[in-house]
């Protein structure tokens, strides 16, 4: 009897755990499902559209349901027969390894010299800032008008030193280095904070017992900063990359895609395929294409740089 | 519950208690119902102003978004719903850029606008895809006697004629009068020959030979500043763009490969400039271009420019020996969403709108074009109302070319194909490839989407 009522007290206890851990659970569903709904709405289900819609024949003016089904007819378009496919992807290519490579030296570049004690340091830092929080449209505007060919800040400079006036963006082998300049240009502070904070985070005892060890400056950049900021560093090559994969504002603004398509991106192309050719399968399909090469080339990136830490 | 659902009960319940087959209780029970139908039809109907259920309510969609294009829009539809108190009309207005997407968006979200004001290469891929209703009789036949048979052309696809046409623009030769008379050329160019002619002797290289002065300006980057004027001049070669079924590209033919020919001599030869300045007119505008095939919308900026429009002059398409000259004409149309539940409504205010307001004046629409857009009407008469205006020693060449221009071919796949041959004409522009190779490129892209639209 005694056993029992002992046993009988244990269910009810093991019961009332259970019942008061449903109901946080039931709680910490309620109180992630917004975010949980959000999600569904605005991510998940735009991503699988994207999917059904890839392997439809839709121009967006014939009503949903009536898209006829085209199996993976827009992949193998874009794979096999369209040579601007292609090229666009090899000027993303081109733009992210310039955009991201260069920019990942100059901001690491700057966030050494602002974090050493400069005059006008809050100013300096401000300033090389500026640009990231400034409207991209706008900056590709002003942009524009400082290569202008003829009436352009950059070739009146150049000019001053005896320098032709350089075609910076209609140029075939000058425009997109000049776009690059200018995606650089304006993601360059957003990295150069992040990698001052890296820096800062970093225990300055480490250079000071390397100092007393006799190490100069290269040593101490090459064996504690370096391996120390390879966090900072795979966070700003990771988003760097996806952002510059993307990249579609500089190339509407700027330069339309041209000369003869060597700015034209992938996202441009996209956008063009879209709405103004009214060809949304094959659109989606280049955005699942991009979606798995982002994907993978940030594996990639995430395991290469996380075997050398 | 509908009006006629709530008057048809309200007879059936007179008729019953004249007939005696309704009792006191069945009037009662019968009478309480209507009552709180009509309560409930009363709520929901009385938020409205008096009269406003009799009302219709028209949707336009147009680019015509700057006040100087929006204001003396909505000032002439005010005009119409004062005289149609019965009509009301939501004017939405977008840029260039976002109409056509506006209008698909719009087609997807269940919110079309009744009444469409587009270009008329979209025509195809909207009348595919079942956007437009077809205009009524009494609309096409006011439509074919009114405008020129160009003109109509530009409207129609398939043999229907889809709506009414607005804006009528063409190209034309536009030169610089004053380097014309600097260089000693006498004429604007008439042939081929003559323009090569010209463009040598127009052209100026300082001592290092580096041209200061082009004798011709090409416009890249731009799909029409490639393709419109490189077809003026394949028509004006005796070519043709596309096979009237629509079956293959023409243009890679040998007059179009003479056409593109002639622009890489004029490159060649440094007598033709890819106007490297990005906002296109500025070399022509500043004096550093001589002569452009361009638009007589441009009319509008040179006004504004500083080159003084006396000494701009117009001309025609320059051809080739036993060819006449062929003005490229594209132009816009209003036409009626398929899903308005107004159509009627839609035509009529459309065929006022287009129609003149008595024997011998301009139709609203003519008011508005050569006012707030400074284009060309495309109805004849509003072309007449409008003599004064159109006889601009700008505008009156593109006037008198009217005639003998043709449109911008409405063809399936019509705005894909366009930058297909644009982007393949820069390359052989730019020395990427031969002329002949880049046309022929392009007419396999061509003919692959023809295939596959047409």
């Amino acid at each position: 009897m005694g056993t029992s009522a002992a046993t009988s007290g244990a269910t009810t206890l093991v019961r009332t755990r259970r019942r008061r851990l449903n109901r946080r659970a039931l709680a910490g569903y309620a109180f992630v499902s917004p975010a949980l709904v959000f999600l569904l709405v605005f991510a998940l289900f735009p991503f699988l559209f994207t999917l059904w819609v890839s392997i439809h024949d839709w121009n967006m003016l014939t009503p949903i349901g009536t898209m006829p089904f085209r199996g993976l007819d827009n992949y193998r378009y874009l794979l096999n027969e369209d040579p601007l496919f292609r090229q666009t992807f090899k000027n993303t290519v081109y733009f992210t390894v310039g955009n991201v490579g260069l920019s990942v030296i100059l901001a690491l570049g700057l966030a050494l010299l602002l974090n050493s004690p400069i005059k006008l340091r809050p100013f300096w830092r401000a300033a090389f800032f500026a640009p990231y929080i400034t409207a991209p449209v706008a900056i590709a505007i002003v942009w524009r008008n400082i290569l202008d060919p003829d009436y352009g800040l950059a070739n009146g400079v150049l000019a001053q030193f005896g320098v032709p006036a350089q075609p910076f963006l209609s140029g075939l082998n000058q425009a997109m280095p000049s776009m690059i300049a200018v995606a650089i240009w304006q993601g360059i502070g957003y990295y150069m904070i992040i990698f001052l904070a890296g820096l800062q985070a970093i225990p300055a005892d480490l250079y000071d017992a390397a100092k007393l060890d006799g190490a100069g400056a290269w040593t101490l950049f090459r064996s504690i900063t370096v391996p120390l900021l390879r966090p900072t560093m795979l966070f700003v090559i990771v988003i760097n990359t996806l952002n510059s994969l993307q990249v579609f504002d500089l190339p509407y603004v700027l330069t339309q895609g041209g000369p003869v398509n060597q700015t034209n991106t992938l996202v441009f192309y996209m956008f063009n395929t879209a709405f103004k050719f009214l060809r949304m399968g094959r659109a989606t399909g280049m955005a699942v294409m991009l979606f798995l090469v982002i994907l993978v080339m940030t594996l990639i990136q995430l395991r290469l740089l996380r075997e050398k830490e | 519950m509908s009006d006629s659902t709530h008057d048809t009960r309200i007879n059936a319940l007179e008729a019953g208690i004249a007939s005696g087959r309704l009792s006191r209780r069945d009037v009662f029970r019968r009478g309480a119902a209507l009552g709180l139908g009509a309560a409930a039809m009363g709520g929901l109907l009385g938020a409205r102003p008096a009269g406003a259920a009799d009302k219709v309510k028209l949707t336009l969609l147009t680019h015509w978004g700057t006040k100087e294009q929006k204001d003396p829009m909505d000032k002439i539809i005010a005009e119409y719903t004062k005289a149609n108190p019965d009509v009301t009309i939501d004017h939405q207005t977008v840029t260039f850029d976002q109409l056509l997407n506006r209008i698909t968006t719009g087609q997807l979200g269940g919110a079309a606008p009744d009444i469409y004001h587009f270009y008329n290469l979209w025509m195809p891929d909207f009348i595919g895809s079942n956007l437009l209703a077809t205009p009524p009789a009494d609309v096409t036949g006011n439509i074919k006697s009114a405008y020129s048979e160009g003109t109509v052309g530009g409207a129609s696809y398939k043999g229907t004629t889809w709506g009414y046409p607005t804006e009528v623009d063409l190209y034309q030769l536009i030169y610089n009068k004053k380097l014309f008379q600097a260089a000693g050329v006498e004429k604007a160019p008439e042939t081929w020959d003559e323009l090569k002619a010209a463009a040598e002797k127009l052209t100026v290289k300082d001592s290092a030979g580096k041209v200061t002065q082009a004798g011709f300006m090409l416009l890249p980057s731009w799909d029409s500043g490639v393709v419109h004027p490189f077809t003026s001049l394949l028509w004006s070669n005796g070519g043709q763009y596309v096979a009237s079924d629509y079956s293959k590209a023409l243009f890679n033919e040998q007059p179009g490969v003479e056409t593109l020919q002639l622009q890489l001599d004029m490159i060649k030869a440094k007598t033709a400039i890819l106007s490297t300045n990005l906002a296109n007119d500025a070399d022509f505008e500043s004096g550093r271009a001589a002569m452009t095939i361009m638009a007589n919308w441009w009319g509008a900026t040179l006004r504004a420019s500083k080159i003084g429009m006396e000494n701009v002059g117009v001309a025609q398409i320059p051809h080739t020996a036993g060819h006449q000259p062929v003005a490229l004409q594209y132009e816009w149309l209003w036409g009626v969403s398929q899903t308005s539940k107004n159509q009627d409504a839609a035509w009529k205010f459309l065929t006022w709108l287009n129609s003149p307001r008595s024997e011998g004046t301009s139709s609203p629409m003519g008011d508005f074009l050569t006012s707030a857009l400074n284009a060309i009407p495309g109805r004849t008469s509003d072309q007449k109302a409008h003599e004064a205006v159109l006889n601009d020693p700008f505008v009156k060449p593109f006037v008198e070319a009217a005639p003998t221009a043709r449109s911008e071919p409405i063809i399936p796949g019509a705005q894909e194909i366009k930058t297909a041959l644009e982007k393949q004409i820069e390359a052989a522009w730019y020395g990427q490839k031969p002329g002949p190779d880049a046309l022929s490129a392009a007419a396999k892209q061509a003919d692959s989407i023809l295939k596959e639209k047409g």
